[in-house]
């Protein structure tokens, strides 16, 4: 395995009248050809800018700021628009949060899978089309010859983000990224479009990138797990390193957090006590010190590395001075 | 999801607007004074220059059913071609401003930066001229070197197309008016890509890699249609009483060509002894614009179900 995307240092910055503010502060992943990464962390921790500012879709006043992210022994951060256009689709396939509002309400989904084939790939309509009707078929919507000439408005939560889906594969890309897809559709919807992704990568050689805040979901998914906290990767493991070995506060935190059968009834479901810290506010050190329980006082002094947890997965790094010593010990 | 056929934006509009009676009663008015004008020439009963200087000034007869102006001419005749007037005039001037107005207010609101800034400025600034002032000094000042150069033309080749003057009335209305009516057309369209420009969908295709042009015009103005076409209707019957206006002015469309607003100055002066010459156009007219109104509000209602109560 040779590793497709390479993202070292990245940081992005908000720009703002008081001066930026450092949203992701320099985070350091690997992805491998064929691999598929879970990225988790709660709302705001730069998960989702992380994997925009590698395709140049990040919103306005935002900006990668630093860092490098090789994909195919290119920079992405250093690519001119013409080149990361290129890259989007064709390389990098995306898929969005919210199915609902993500496709274009007066276009019909066939034209619209088709889309990139014809503007970007040249294809000929016919062939476009017909190849939309595949993908259609591939992502499992049921008789898709007469759902290519729908509208939007008239499929499902879960069949609209199937469609997204075959858009997002429509280029062929090496990489998919999969931005909490099922954020916004029910359990058991959700339950079948990661089922769905997996079948799909299985199938190819395609990486996937797929974030979310919901560990669970992800756990039959990821091959690996990041988990970030503000800005920052704070555990990058394994999944069942990180499942059998939670290293990190952070990472136990969440853990805890999720309700399990054997939980008591009417019993309250464990929670991390306070906010994350503002972009630009930042504690010096840990910047997950002020919440963690387990803090000392030398957490505030420098802001952990990324080590190796003795006695875990080679491949189990956490960035935590308190729990890689009690590891040691 | 049903077995019928797929219903889109459009056809949804459509059956709401439907079930708008005052809409469905001013699309059918609009339309049906559209296909008179069309139609014209060929239903008029009399020649609309054609004078009669035994039969001036008639009250309405069968003969007559709108009477005869002071000069014998048919009132009927006069202003089913003044309906052909005011649409040609209607319809260019609101194609020509709403060109300019979607491509300035696409490309400002799309890209944003100086070009907007500058657009912003141009559009307030055009929007602080006085109209009826502005149509005033383009009539006082281009029509005469207009006209003269036109009459030369026509000496140098005795090409008879140099003689029609009325060409003249036509391009300075449809130059002065269309001046004068884009810059709301590019202030709605701006602020309709402004809102849609980073909805997800456009996102979405941005990341499959689609170029700006491509876009925009596929995912960003498909979105902005609907009160566009709201404005538009509203903006056709704008144009047809701001021609009127300008013509009950003299600085429109001048006889013999006949238009509602000069048929309409002709009749004021002599509207106590003959009022049909006044009412015959001013009905016309008011009839056209009420139907254009009731027929806006209705595609508004149509294409905005959300703004319904």
């Amino acid at each position: 395995m040779t590793a497709l995307l390479e993202i070292k240092g990245l940081t992005i910055d908000i720009a703002r009248d008081d001066g930026p503010a450092r949203v992701v502060d320099g985070i350091t992943l690997s992805l491998q050809q064929g691999e598929s990464l879970g990225i988790v962390g709660e709302s705001g921790c730069g998960k989702s800018l992380t994997m925009l500012s590698l395709v140049g879709l990040l919103p306005n006043r935002i900006r990668a700021t630093g860092g490098t992210a090789m994909f195919g022994g290119r920079d992405l951060l250093k690519m001119n628009a013409r080149e990361l256009r290129a890259v989007r689709g064709s390389e990098i396939g995306f898929i969005f949060q919210d199915p609902m509002t993500s496709l274009n309400p007066v276009m019909r989904i066939g034209d619209q899978i088709a889309e990139a084939l014809i503007y970007q790939k040249s294809i000929p309509k016919p062939a476009a089309l017909s190849r939309a009707e595949e993908l259609l078929a591939l992502v499992g919507i049921p008789s898709p010859k007469d759902r290519m000439t729908a509208y939007p408005h008239e499929l499902s939560g879960g069949m609209r983000q199937r469609v997204m889906i075959a858009m997002g594969l429509a280029g062929g890309p090496k990489l998919l990224i999969a931005d909490e897809p099922t954020t916004a559709l029910d359990v058991t919807i959700q339950a079948q479009i990661v089922d769905l992704v997996r079948d799909l990568k299985s199938k190819s050689d395609m990486s996937v990138v797929w974030i979310t805040h919901d560990l669970a979901l992800i756990a039959g998914l990821a091959d690996r797990i990041a988990v970030l906290y503000a800005g920052t990767v704070v555990e990058d493991a394994p999944v069942n390193a990180i499942f059998d070995r939670p290293t990190h506060p952070y990472t136990r935190g969440l853990l805890a957090s999720l309700p399990t059968l054997s939980d008591q009834p009417m019993a309250r479901l464990a929670s991390i006590g306070g906010t994350p810290p503002e972009p630009g506010r930042r504690p010096p050190g840990c910047p997950f010190a002020p919440r963690c329980a387990m803090a000392i006082a030398a957490c505030a002094d420098a802001v952990p590395q990324l080590t190796a947890v003795p006695g875990s997965d080679p491949r189990h790094r956490v960035a935590c001075i308190v729990t890689t010593r009690e590891a040691t010990a | 999801m049903s077995d019928e056929r797929p219903t889109s934006l459009w056809r949804d509009a459509w059956k709401r607007l439907r079930r708008n009676k005052l809409a469905v009663t001013g699309l059918f008015v609009v339309l049906a004074l559209l296909l008179i004008a069309l139609i014209g020439p060929w239903i008029t009963p009399y020649d609309f220059l054609s004078q009669n200087l035994d039969a001036r000034n008639m009250a309405p007869s069968w003969a007559h059913p709108f009477g005869t102006d002071d000069l014998g001419r048919d009132v009927l005749s006069r202003v089913i071609y003044g309906a052909r007037t005011a649409f040609l005039v209607a319809i260019c001037v609101t194609a020509i401003a709403l060109a300019i107005g979607i491509v300035l207010g696409a490309i400002a609101g799309f890209y944003g930066g100086p070009f907007d800034r500058f657009m912003m400025w141009f559009t307030d600034m055009t929007m602080s001229v006085p109209q009826l002032l502005l149509v005033v000094v383009i009539n006082a000042s281009l029509k005469q070197p207009i006209s003269s150069w036109m009459e030369q033309m026509y000496l140098q080749t005795l090409n008879p197309i140099w003689r029609n003057s009325a060409i003249v009335d036509f391009v300075l209305v449809f130059g002065t008016m269309a001046l004068i009516s884009w810059p709301p057309y590019a202030r709605l369209v701006r602020a309709q890509v402004l809102s849609i420009r980073n909805r997800p969908y456009v996102t979405a295709a941005r990341a499959l890699g689609l170029t700006n042009r491509i876009i925009l015009r596929r995912y960003v103005m498909p979105n902005a249609m609907g009160p566009l076409i709201v404005a538009v209707s509203a903006g056709l019957g704008t144009a047809m009483v701001l021609e009127s206006a300008f013509s009950f002015l003299g600085v429109g469309v001048n006889p013999p060509t006949p238009s509602w607003g000069n048929m309409i100055s002709d009749g004021l002066r002599v509207w106590t002894n003959y009022p049909h010459l006044l009412v015959a156009p001013a009905a016309v007219l008011a009839v056209v614009t009420v139907a254009f109104n009731f027929l806006g509000d209705g595609l508004n209602d149509a294409l905005n179900p959300k703004g319904q109560k």
